[in-house]
């Protein structure tokens, strides 16, 4: 039998744990102290970044490939025989996530010392984006559960300080309430599923679960483990059905973190953020962070749990990408784009495909980083246009057009990124997304049936995607600049110029890194680098019962299909694109009369326009039935409840009177009584000493006249 | 001459003495009366000395009364002085500090 604290013992020193606090020290200390340097805060803190990232590339080429990657144990507090252990784990994943969130945050550093060039509260800006750095790097590098927490926590409180940095706009302050209320609801599931684990096994110890998970068993549908702890038997048993309720759980954490159906609707608010805030939560942390701890829990999902995740998965892609095709604000296209493609990693690791939803979640993270900053250069470059008299919204597709004229690199970098996401072959989006496909297929056709539904959403994904991202393309960058004509301002054309160069610079990077030729040279994503270095693992610990089937296993059966599957999402993603192009390109009918375009009549447009009215329904349903109970409660709390506390003390100062009066008349009464008898008593007697001495003899003789006479007879 | 006589002499003169100490205003007056009390208690203890001629104890007890009553006047003529001084008065019915 096992023994607990074996799992637990802390490993023997290992440098590298002096690398690993360096790694959070840096942005901490960027945190704390960008308040000191004011004007300079962006040099300060994207040199402590830059530092940071020359580490985690250094640690990465280091530690690069070792199976099953360094583990640093130790123990954080110990009650009565209870341990608190923490641990590091770096594997490839971990180092690959390091690297890209340290990369990208640099990047938005960089690309943010321009767009908050004129912000005031630029100190407090850097200091949140380093908080968020490294509150990212806390759920990358821990590999226990309860940190893992602590640290996802964290990754909230940032995201919610970083879209509310403009507070003092009513929508923004709103937008990250509205983020941070969803990803608790989100956080609450998480919560649950952790106190199950630990329920069961006595440990969050994310090594120590796997290990454990291996050794617990079904027996009559109980979820029995046994273990030695202190040399003294444990046994745990539940219901099975916990097996699968702890996997669901965990997934609840990633549902509200990575913006997964039915909590997604914060995503979109968040565009209230600054845009550089919007490119770090949509590639590198925030929104990541649900992902890759799904991957981190993935050997304890059971199938059950994992069919959850994908049904989840499938919704959320189709479901945003359908929200996408409408919208006229460039950065809300932008957010149901990431919505859906987080649809997409979560339903490969809803299939079984580990690898290829984490290989998805690194390519995604540098085309949408690059997208988000393009849309950052062009949103800038807006704004400059806007004098006192001239007023218009900077990030609406209406005002834009015709734009690829005057940003050429801009374009360019935008376009990459867009194709990328299509998902055509030579770029990174292509690989991913074709892995995931793949998966897709191979698990609906073990599964059969009604999942083949699932894989249709997935294609029908790739289709919109490819119409979405090519109708903001051709609305921003083709045609004429509509903003003139609308404003009735001519003169304003000239003035609209490329970013500068620290706009572009990152901007270029990005885009570069969305090319396949990065990843791998051929078009297969099975022959990428990256992609080989995060290997599914090859056996899931739950018990043999609740088992799902394993991706080779899947991949075997379906494994001849290949061919077709690359040829149908590519001739998907074609034909979405080549449709985009034809409405919107410049004297087609939809695009001439874009700019007068307002919202949409149409019930079906509709339903994209308002995101199938899920937030309508929220506001609608969900928040009315809490206020309208939330009123009841209050009255409640104010008639009855109050009401009884005011009766009592109302009895109470009664009874108090009674009590008074009862001293004041009744006590008081005898006192008094006494004290008049006394002085009565005392005024009588006095009168006898007259003072007179003669008196005194007179009496003295008067009662020895008596007494001789008392003796006498 | 019997004894009755002398005996009451003594109780003539007592009363006389009470009297004067009961209704003298004067504080000396008083003193005066309890002299006068004394040696009517001195007559009665010399007329009963008459019938113990052996050892004369009552001839003895009135020598005794005589000078205690000399002690007695001197002490009292002292505070009658004290309290004329602190009165400026000597009227009894005057000095009443005590009346409660």
């Amino acid at each position: 039998m096992t023994e607990l604290n074996d799992f637990l013992t802390p490993t023997a020193f290992n440098p590298l744990i002096y690398w690993v606090l360096a790694l959070f020290a840096l942005p901490l200390l960027s945190f704390f102290t960008s308040g000191l340097f004011k004007g300079k805060a962006p040099v300060w803190s994207g040199f402590l970044l830059a530092v940071n990232t020359c580490l985690s590339v250094y640690l990465a080429l280091q530690h690069w490939g070792l199976e099953p990657g360094v583990v640093i144990k130790g123990t954080w507090f110990e009650t009565g025989s209870t341990a608190f252990t923490y641990s590091f784990l770096l594997d490839n994943p971990a180092l690959i996530m390091l690297v890209i969130v340290n990369f990208i945050s640099l990047l938005v550093h960089i690309f943010s010392a321009e767009y908050m060039r004129h912000d005031k509260a630029k100190p407090r800006y850097y200091a949140y984006l380093g908080l968020f750095t490294f509150s990212m790097l806390g759920i990358v590098l821990f590999h226990n559960l309860l940190f893992i927490f602590i640290f996802w926590e964290l990754v909230g409180l940032s995201s919610y300080l970083l879209i509310g940095f403009w507070f003092e706009k009513k929508s923004a302050s709103l937008a990250a309430n509205k983020a941070f209320i969803m990803n608790r609801i989100g956080d609450l599931g998480f919560l649950t599923g952790l106190m199950i684990l630990y329920t069961q096994f006595e440990t969050l110890d994310l090594g120590a679960l796997k290990l454990l998970m291996g050794d617990s068993r079904i027996e009559d549908g109980n979820w029995v483990i046994n273990y030695l702890k202190n040399g003294e038997e444990v046994i745990h048993s539940l219901d099975g059905r916990w097996l699968s309720a702890a996997g669901i759980a965990l997934f609840c954490g990633a549902v509200g973190k990575s913006a997964q159906f039915p909590l997604q609707v914060w995503l979109p608010d968040a565009m209230e953020g600054p845009t550089p805030v919007s490119a770090l939560i949509h590639a590198a942390t925030m929104v990541a962070a649900g992902v890759f701890m799904l991957s981190r829990v993935f050997v304890l999902l059971d199938a059950q749990a994992l069919e959850v995740v994908a049904i989840v998965g499938a919704i959320t892609a189709l479901m945003a990408a359908v929200a996408a095709l409408s919208q006229f604000d460039i950065k809300k296209v932008l957010a149901y784009s990431t919505v859906s493609q987080l649809g997409y990693m979560v339903l490969a690791m809803g299939v079984g495909a580990y690898d290829a939803g984490l290989f998805h979640l690194f390519t995604h993270a540098f085309f949408k980083a690059g997208l988000f900053l393009s849309a950052g250069v062009i949103i800038h470059q807006l704004h400059k246009l806007e004098t006192d008299e001239v007023k218009f919204n900077t990030q609406d597709m209406r005002v834009m057009g015709g734009l690829r004229t005057y940003m050429p690199v801009t374009f360019f970098c935008f376009l990459f990124c867009s194709l990328s996401l299509a998902g055509l072959p030579a770029f990174s989006g292509f690989l991913s997304k074709e892995a995931i496909l793949i998966n897709t297929h191979a698990w609906s056709v073990e599964k059969g049936g009604g999942y083949y539904l699932i894989e249709l959403m997935a294609f029908a994904t790739v289709i919109l995607t490819a119409f979405y991202i090519m109708r903001a393309v051709m609305l921003v960058f083709t045609g004429k600049f509509r903003l003139p004509e609308l404003k009735g301002t001519p003169e304003i054309v000239g003035k609209l110029k490329e970013g500068n160069m620290t706009l572009l610079i990152p901007v270029v990077i990005l885009a570069v890194l969305s090319f396949s030729f990065v990843f791998g040279a051929s078009i297969s994503a099975e022959d990428s680098w990256l992609y080989q270095s995060v290997r599914t693992p090859r056996d899931t610990w739950v018990p043999k019962e609740y088992i799902a089937m394993s991706q080779a296993e899947m991949l075997a059966k379906a494994g001849t299909h290949h061919t077709w599957l690359e040829v149908l999402s590519v001739g998907l993603a074609l034909a979405g694109i080549v449709i985009a192009i034809l409405i919107y390109k410049p004297g087609a009918k939809l695009a001439e009369g874009f700019d007068g375009k307002r919202e949409p009549v149409s019930p079906i447009v509709q339903v994209s326009f308002y995101h199938w009215y899920q937030d309508v329904l929220y506001t609608k349903v969900i928040l009315k039935f809490i206020l309208t109970q939330s009123k009841m409660l209050a009255w409640f709390d104010e008639k009855i409840l109050d009401g009884c506390v005011n009766l009592l003390a109302r009895t109470q100062v009664v009874v108090a009177h009674l009590t008074g009066m009862f001293d004041r008349y009744i006590i008081d009464g005898f006192v008094h009584l006494t004290a008049f008898t006394s002085g009565k008593v005392g005024q009588l007697t006095r009168s006898i000493q007259t003072g007179n001495v003669q008196t005194y003899i007179l009496s003295a003789i008067a009662m020895l006249i008596m007494l001789l006479l008392w003796f006498a007879f | 001459m019997p004894v009755e006589h002398l005996l009451f002499l003594g109780a003539v003169l007592f009363c006389i003495g009470l009297f004067v100490v009961l209704t003298r205003k004067n504080a000396i007056a008083v003193l005066i009366g309890v002299e006068l009390m004394l040696n009517a208690s001195n007559i009665n203890l010399v007329a009963f000395g008459h019938f113990d001629p052996d050892f004369l104890q009552g001839q003895i007890f009135a020598l005794f009364v005589i000078t205690v009553a000399a002690a007695e006047a001197a002490v009292a003529l002292a505070i009658v002085v004290k309290v004329y001084q602190y009165f400026q008065t000597a009227d009894l019915d005057k000095i009443s500090e005590l009346k409660g």
